[in-house]
């Protein structure tokens, strides 16, 4: 029998190659399914409570959305509902609103979160027990926390009796219902119970902070101030980065406080865009009209989500 | 192991970053305390049987007289469990409404009964005439508690509930002054309390339907009326409430009260004066340790009182509505449940025979609201206002009534909005 010498299939190393290339494609493929399976109940969950919801608040903000025709077939009516939103002079009444609790809640929530980690960065007899107080304010729910504050805050509340007792003041200080005072009164019970939360995250950066920079710094003569000016704010700048955009978050889809204590009053003096919204869409039950508010105070964060994802991810790359 | 960060997978996160943010911005929307369960209804099978009724009531009282409610119907039907579920006041609309697109809700709902044509609207309600044209009692009941929306009756209200004018008998011993019958009366009161040391009055001006409700006999009082609404009458009866506040009269943190927290400054017994409602009887006669009686709200020939109250209806997805029915013939609508709900929180009864009764008739306090009954009673919400718009109507005049307590808005103002916001309704 002749043998033909050449080669009718591939080399014994070849195959062996081919083999190995198929093999590994197949375990890819394997562990990508494995992935995506692992992925699943997230990427469901996301649909269904995320991405579903969203959609159907679009459709009810270009839609004609009342008590009467929640359950019916939703008449499209395009851009009337922001139209309608736009034209009102409420509402641009309402986004200054929300711009300054936002940046009220911003600067105080940092500023005081900061120093109160600062303050707790140095072990001491307190510090425990002022970490778990500041653990318990974060856990209150607002509708407590708003309900202790409205009563703080009242005409014959701690604040005022306090002023009144010592002199300082004549007249108890309208702080919930006075017009040039609620928007701020709120903003800073606002501030205060978010400072907790910041403080916790600006504290464990700076934990991380060795102590040997720290006696360095103290051998060269370097003051408190300038230990902090130096060493703890540049090193907290990403946490910072971070905390800026979530209290902004925060402070723009705060609305517990604000119906617990003023309920958007005086008037609508501490009306903002979400508690706009929750008034349009569950007082009035004018569901296209509150989910055109609510559309406006999503995107607006939503560009703030996406300065987070890319501070996020740039802080990612840099370490 | 490379990390990749392809262009791709950037958007994916942006996205989902900013559908999470948006999901948080919409969970902030609701409140969520007071958890009621949707899916409670009347269990229809087999003996054992409950009935979920939502209610509001967050009063002492009044919830005693829900819970009596559920003895005499438990007594009187054996094997059935009363569920009583409360619901907050600002939310029980919200969540009937809502619960409907999931066809599920209470058997029985006790709401406010000026929202009877929005919660039938937005189908949370149903239909009860062939019940009641086969109620033997129907022809106890005025027609003006019927809720009625095109032409079906919806819910009926057991009991009226109305505002008066509640004084402190001892203060105003204290300042030699009679019970105000005429707004001068009352005003000339005011400055001789206030000057004597003592607040003047207390009532709500929460900025919404609470406020509305309770600013509306003082609107009415200078001759304003929904049916042709005029700026003039609402600037001079707002102009009179920032004379009360600018005098301290009336403190401007009426705002953010509610009609349960102006009440209890009232009885704690520093203040002259309290608009108020009948409901209050059980709570003044439990915490106020001074003399005190009740006069119909001085409002003249042309004001105006709502006559309120709790409408009851049958849920539009309960399963047994005919034992909701039996609860509702049984307890609000019956002469022994009307008498409850007068004994304990000074309900008026809606039933002819049951407000005939010797523990209404030989009530003072009650006969204050009875007459103002005859004077000055108007329906609620007013007539004029179509259904579709009387949510906007009762918050658009609320917000104003609370801008002109907290001195946000000018009389003049004030007016000027509530009559173009009023326009705009029509």
């Amino acid at each position: 029998m002749a043998i033909d010498p050449t080669p009718t299939h591939p080399s014994r190393h070849g195959s062996v190659r081919v083999g190995r290339r198929g093999a590994a494609s197949r375990f890819h493929r394997l562990a990508q399914r494995k992935q995506l399976l692992f992925v699943a109940p997230a990427a469901v969950f996301l649909v269904v409570f995320a991405i579903f919801p969203l959609f159907q608040l679009l459709r009810m903000s270009v839609s004609d959305v009342t008590v009467s025709t929640l359950n019916d077939t939703w008449r499209f009516t395009g851009l009337e509902n922001f139209q309608s939103n736009f034209a009102s002079p409420a509402f641009g009444e309402t986004v200054l609103n929300t711009v300054i609790f936002v940046g009220i809640v911003t600067v105080l929530g940092l500023v005081g979160g900061l120093a109160a980690a600062v303050l707790l960065s140095k072990s001491g007899r307190w510090t425990g027990f002022v970490l778990s107080l500041l653990v318990f304010i974060w856990a209150l729910p607002p509708v407590v926390n708003g309900s202790v504050w409205k009563f703080l805050l009242g005409s014959s509340g701690l604040f005022n009796s306090i002023g009144l007792e010592t002199g300082l003041t004549t007249q108890p200080i309208p702080f919930l219902f006075d017009d040039s005072y609620a928007l701020y009164s709120v903003a800073l019970v606002n501030a205060w119970a978010v400072i907790p939360f910041n403080a916790l995250v600006f504290r464990a950066a700076i934990m991380g902070i060795s102590q040997e920079v720290f006696e360095a710094a103290r051998m060269d003569g370097a003051t408190r101030w300038e230990e902090i000016r130096h060493i703890i704010i540049p090193v907290v700048r990403p946490t910072t980065l971070v905390l800026l955009v979530l209290t902004v978050v925060y402070g723009f889809r705060s609305f517990d406080f604000i119906y617990v204590m003023t309920f958007g009053g005086p008037g609508v003096a501490t009306t903002t865009l979400p508690f706009l919204g929750y008034v349009q869409a569950f007082v009035r039950f004018d569901f296209g009209l509150g989910a055109a508010t609510a559309v406006v105070a999503v995107v607006m964060v939503i560009v703030l989500a996406i300065f987070y994802a890319r501070s996020v991810r740039r802080e990612e790359v840099h370490s | 192991m490379t990390k990749h960060s392809s262009p791709g997978r950037s958007t994916v996160k942006f996205a989902s970053a900013a559908l999470a943010t948006g999901i948080l911005v919409l969970a902030g929307c609701t409140p969520d305390n007071g958890e009621p369960d949707p899916g409670a209804s009347a269990a229809g099978g087999g003996d054992a049987q409950t009935l979920t009724v939502w209610h509001y009531f967050s009063d002492d009282n009044q919830v005693k007289v829900m819970d009596d409610y559920k003895d005499l119907f438990e007594s009187n039907n054996e094997g059935v469990t009363v569920e009583n579920v409360f619901v907050p006041y600002d939310q029980l609309n919200s969540r009937l409404i809502t619960g409907a697109s999931t066809e599920s809700g209470p058997d029985v709902v006790v709401f406010n009964g000026a929202d009877a044509s929005t919660l039938a609207l937005g189908d949370v309600l149903a239909p009860i005439d062939d019940y009641w044209a086969s109620f033997a009692d129907a022809d106890q009941f005025p027609d003006s508690v019927v809720h009625s929306l095109e032409g079906s009756a919806y819910a009926v209200q057991g009991y009226v509930n109305l505002l008066g004018l509640w004084y402190n008998a001892d203060i105003l011993d204290e300042v030699g002054v009679e019970p105000p019958t005429t707004l001068d009366d009352l005003n000339a009161a005011l400055d001789k309390v206030v000057a004597a040391g003592y607040s003047g009055i207390t009532l709500s001006g929460l900025p919404n339907s609470q406020g509305e409700w309770q600013g509306y006999p003082w609107m009415t009082a200078y001759g304003f009326d929904y049916a042709d609404p005029q700026a003039q009458p609402l600037t001079d009866a707002f102009g009179m409430i920032q004379d009360w506040t600018d005098s301290g009269a009336l403190t401007a943190e009426a705002v953010t009260w509610d009609q349960t927290v102006p009440f209890q400054t009232f009885a704690a017994g520093n203040v002259a004066f309290a608009e108020n409602g009948n409901w209050q009887m059980g709570t003044a006669e439990s915490t106020a340790d001074f003399n005190y009686g009740v006069v119909p709200l001085p409002i003249g020939d042309t004001g105006k009182v709502y006559l309120g109250g709790e409408g009851e209806g049958i849920g539009a997805f309960s399963k047994n509505p005919d034992l909701a029915w039996k609860y509702l013939s049984e307890t609000y609508f019956s002469t022994e449940g009307q008498l409850i709900a007068a004994d304990v929180v000074g309900s008026i009864p809606a039933r002819a025979d049951a407000a005939q009764d010797d523990a209404v008739t030989s009530n003072a306090l009650l006969d204050a609201f009875a007459t103002s009954i005859d004077r000055n009673g108007a329906t609620y919400p007013s007539p004029a206002i179509s259904p579709q718009s009387v949510a906007d109507q009762q918050l658009e005049v609320g917000q104003l009534w609370s801008s002109v307590i907290g001195g946000q808005l000018t009389p003049e103002d004030a007016a000027q909005k509530a009559v173009a916001a009023l326009e705009a309704l029509k």
